[in-house]
């Protein structure tokens, strides 16, 4: 009798032990290879570890489906955050600082490229840890090259250059050398090449001012007024690196996430591809995009996302690099990685400015849809550039300010 | 029993309505009375669990201080010097203070909140409004659940400023002026067809109908390859236009699209209202000598009357609320439509009481075309 009753209490007592386990869950999103190395993260994290087991659900969507979940109360314990909407979600305290912990341990921040651990600071405190980062860079065809006998594109060639090479093609009849996109941040390389800016000091919008207006101009003409180049839709691919994989163009300016698409969908495109660094006017420039490890601040188990914030900034970056092509945050991963095709983006991250612009209200998509609105409309012609910029001018302010 | 059957038998009757009517007062009532109340604030949804989240109160300091209580030499009076009560409630703590809030923060106790913290006595976690219920002497009821900023009417009055509203709202009038009629004409005349006594009827009401059934998700996606540049459309047209992206086409596109996919379901209303029409009639128009487009004008279409109020209604408020076509195949802002642009500010431009208000313009919208409708199309019967 005494003897069952010990079994049973044993039992009991291991199986609570097995449940007693933190669950931490993790979100983020991805493309299908980006997803199979996040699972793969989380299983290697889970067996290194005895108390915590980490789950990943992907989430579609998921700047829109990551703010209801913050305010219903159910997101995440660790989630990854967009430097562009970073602003906003730190802004309204969704995520708990880490300077604590940073400070508890003497965690070393000067492991990351600096820009990128500042672009997730906000009132001295920091909120996130870089995953990874990308840059813009210029792709081009070497096959459709040799075909028109076009001499192929040099790094940080001068715009005059730029037109220069698509006017060659024309007049030899390839009638879309380029494909480019009617989004905002694509074209703030241009702006920012020419010497322009994105805000003033009073954070309201500086894309109007001369400079900034010359580049949009220029990016803008190479559609409407020079037709060299046309939207990636127009020429039958979903997006610019799409169409540049199905050969539908001779150069691209897009980022390193375009190579495992081409690895995977175009082979045969992949290795006619050449990558330089963006085209430029007065100074060299392109785009960061960054997305950090965050930690919600509604978590439970804050100690126990720390940990997996750690692991997956470091032995976790090591694998999603090595399947996925992404460039690292942590300089040490970005040494050993030697992949002469991510070199024009490794530059670039000296120079680049990070997608983010600074808002009264922490939010810019409004403004971004409105200029993106703009931006299509010039391709096609609908608005002249006076209009366009007067319209920005006047009610840039009613887009970035809370109600 | 105690209760007449009668009674016995209503509330019986209501406990098997009880789901319907649970659900329709949870998913229906709820949030359309809270989008009326949200009209008339600022609601911050980021901002609703703020005061839920917990806080191992010894950190939060720790982080805010840059000490641990266990280090030596330090009193309450040399941290005050440091402690900015304003930055910790708002950064560390993590809620975002209304004026309301900023001014209560005067009767918060700092010097009992760090002795506790000398002491040791913050290392359990606690959820923010107990952490605020605990140091602050009054007041502590504005930290208790988010309240929205209430703001009257002046979401309302922004509306008439913003260019995308009126913008929005005449691309969904144009849409509802052109796709409803079409619609409830076509629909006519497909039910016409498909009840005469055709070979392979039974075939054309499938294919008719088989838009209706099929997710809208889907269809969007086919008429994504349809209307693009290199698509069938233009192989077909010898043309080169791309129909989406190219403001000036695209909502008429849409428009197509969204006819080809209503007209079979509205179809089948009429279908059942044709049943309904005695064969005597059309015999004795036969005997008397009309033809085909006379019995249609003078039989058949009065006689339908009744569908086609319910279609024509239907089809107004299907086309007032049209969102999905737009959210999957229009990038363009000067195609959007009023629903849409409810989405972009709810979810993305986050200004939630900003977009209830819009929703609330919608709202009375439809509701005012309803009942002219309702007025001016009389619902009579002939029998």
């Amino acid at each position: 009798m005494k003897k069952s009753l010990l079994i049973v209490v044993v039992v009991l007592f291991v199986s609570v032990c097995a449940f007693a386990k933190t669950q931490i869950r993790v979100s983020g999103w991805g493309n299908t290879t980006e997803e199979a190395a996040l699972q793969e993260m989380v299983d290697v994290f889970n067996a290194s570890q005895d108390e915590i087991e980490a789950v990943w659900e992907p989430i579609p969507d998921f700047s829109k489906q990551i703010k209801v979940l913050l305010s219903a109360g159910t997101a995440p314990d660790v989630f990854f955050c967009d430097i562009a909407w970073f602003p906003e979600l730190a802004g309204q305290n969704a995520f708990l600082p880490l300077d604590l912990y940073i400070k508890k341990e003497n965690y070393d921040v000067e492991a990351f490229y600096t820009p990128l651990v500042d672009a997730f600071k906000m009132n001295g405190r920091l909120y996130g840890l870089p995953k990874d980062f990308s840059t813009l860079s210029l792709f081009y065809n070497k096959a459709i090259f040799d075909q028109y006998d076009v001499e192929y594109p040099e790094g940080q060639m001068s715009w005059d250059r730029l037109l220069e090479i698509c006017e060659e093609f024309k007049s030899k009849g390839y009638d879309t050398p380029l494909t480019v996109a009617a989004d905002f941040n694509r074209v703030i390389p241009f702006i920012k090449s020419n010497g322009g800016e994105l805000v003033t000091e009073d954070l309201n919008t500086a894309i109007t001012e001369p400079a900034a207006r010359e580049g949009i101009e220029f990016y803008c003409d190479l559609v409407n007024r020079y037709q060299v180049a046309q939207e990636p839709a127009n020429v039958g691919g979903e997006w610019i690196g799409d169409a540049f994989g199905k050969e539908k163009v001779a150069m691209a300016m897009t980022g390193p996430w375009t190579l495992g698409v081409l690895r995977e969908q175009f082979p045969n495109v992949m290795a006619n591809t050449g990558v330089v660094e963006m085209p430029m006017q007065k100074e060299p420039a392109t785009m960061i995009y960054t997305v950090s490890w965050t930690i919600n601040r509604n978590t439970q188990h804050k100690e126990a996302a720390w940990e997996l914030l750690k692991f997956m900034t470091d032995a976790g970056q090591q694998i999603f690099v090595d399947r996925t092509g992404v460039l690292a945050s942590r300089k040490s991963i970005a040494d050993n990685d030697t992949d002469p095709m991510k070199k024009a983006f490794y530059d670039g991250a000296a120079y680049g400015t990070p997608w983010s612009v600074p808002t009264p209200s922490g939010v810019f998509a409004e403004a971004n849809d409105q200029i993106n609105s703009r931006l299509k409309d010039l391709f096609y012609g609908k608005i002249t550039y006076d209009q366009a910029f007067e319209e920005i001018k006047d009610h840039y302010m009613s887009w970035v300010t809370a109600e | 029993m105690l209760l007449k059957a009668k009674t016995r038998e209503a509330l019986i009757g209501y406990l098997f309505a009880a789901p319907i009517i649970l659900s329709v007062l949870m998913f229906e009532f709820y949030p359309i009375i809270t989008a009326v109340f949200y009209s008339f604030t600022q609601y911050q949804p980021l901002q609703a669990q703020q005061l839920n989240n917990t806080i191992v109160p010894e950190d939060t300091l720790s982080m805010n201080l840059m000490v641990f209580p266990d280090e030596p030499g330090l009193t309450v009076e040399s941290l005050q010097d440091d402690f900015d009560l304003e930055f910790f409630i708002e950064t560390d703590v993590g809620i975002t203070l209304s004026e309301r809030q900023r001014e209560a923060l005067q009767y918060f106790n700092t010097e009992r909140l760090l002795t506790d913290f000398l002491e040791g006595k913050l290392k359990e976690e606690v959820s923010i409004k107990d952490f605020m219920s605990v140091y602050l002497k009054r007041e502590a009821n504005l930290f208790v659940k988010y309240k929205p900023k209430i703001v009257g009417l002046e979401n309302f009055a922004k509306l008439l400023d913003d260019q995308y509203f009126w913008l929005s709202l005449k691309n969904t009038v144009v849409y509802t002026a052109i796709v409803v009629p079409i619609q409830t004409f076509l629909a006519v005349i497909l039910a016409v067809v498909a009840n005469r006594g055709i070979k392979g009827r039974q075939l054309f009401k499938i294919i008719f109908f088989l838009p209706a059934v099929t997710s809208s998700a889907a269809l969007s996606m086919i008429f994504k390859l349809i209307y693009a540049k290199p698509g069938v459309l233009n192989k077909l047209l010898n043309l080169s236009v791309d129909w989406l992206q190219n403001p000036s086409t695209a909502l008429i596109a849409i428009m197509i699209m969204n006819i080809w996919s209503t007209a079979g379901y509205f179809m089948v209303t009429y279908l059942a209202g044709l049943q309904n029409i005695p064969k005597s009639l059309y015999e004795a128009s036969e005997i008397d000598g009309a033809n085909f487009r006379t019995r249609f004008t003078k039989i058949t279409l009065p006689l339908l009357r009744p569908q086609i109020l319910f279609v024509s209604t239907m089809g107004i408020i299907g086309c007032m609320q049209v969102f999905d076509q737009i959210y999957f195949l229009i990038k363009n802002m000067r195609n959007i439509t009023l629903a849409f642009y409810i989405y972009r500010n709810a979810f993305e431009y986050s200004k939630m009481g900003y977009a209830s208000a819009l929703s609330m313009v919608l709202f009375a919208l439809i509701l005012i075309i309803t009942f002219a409708q309702k007025k001016f199309i009389k619902e009579e019967s002939y029998f």
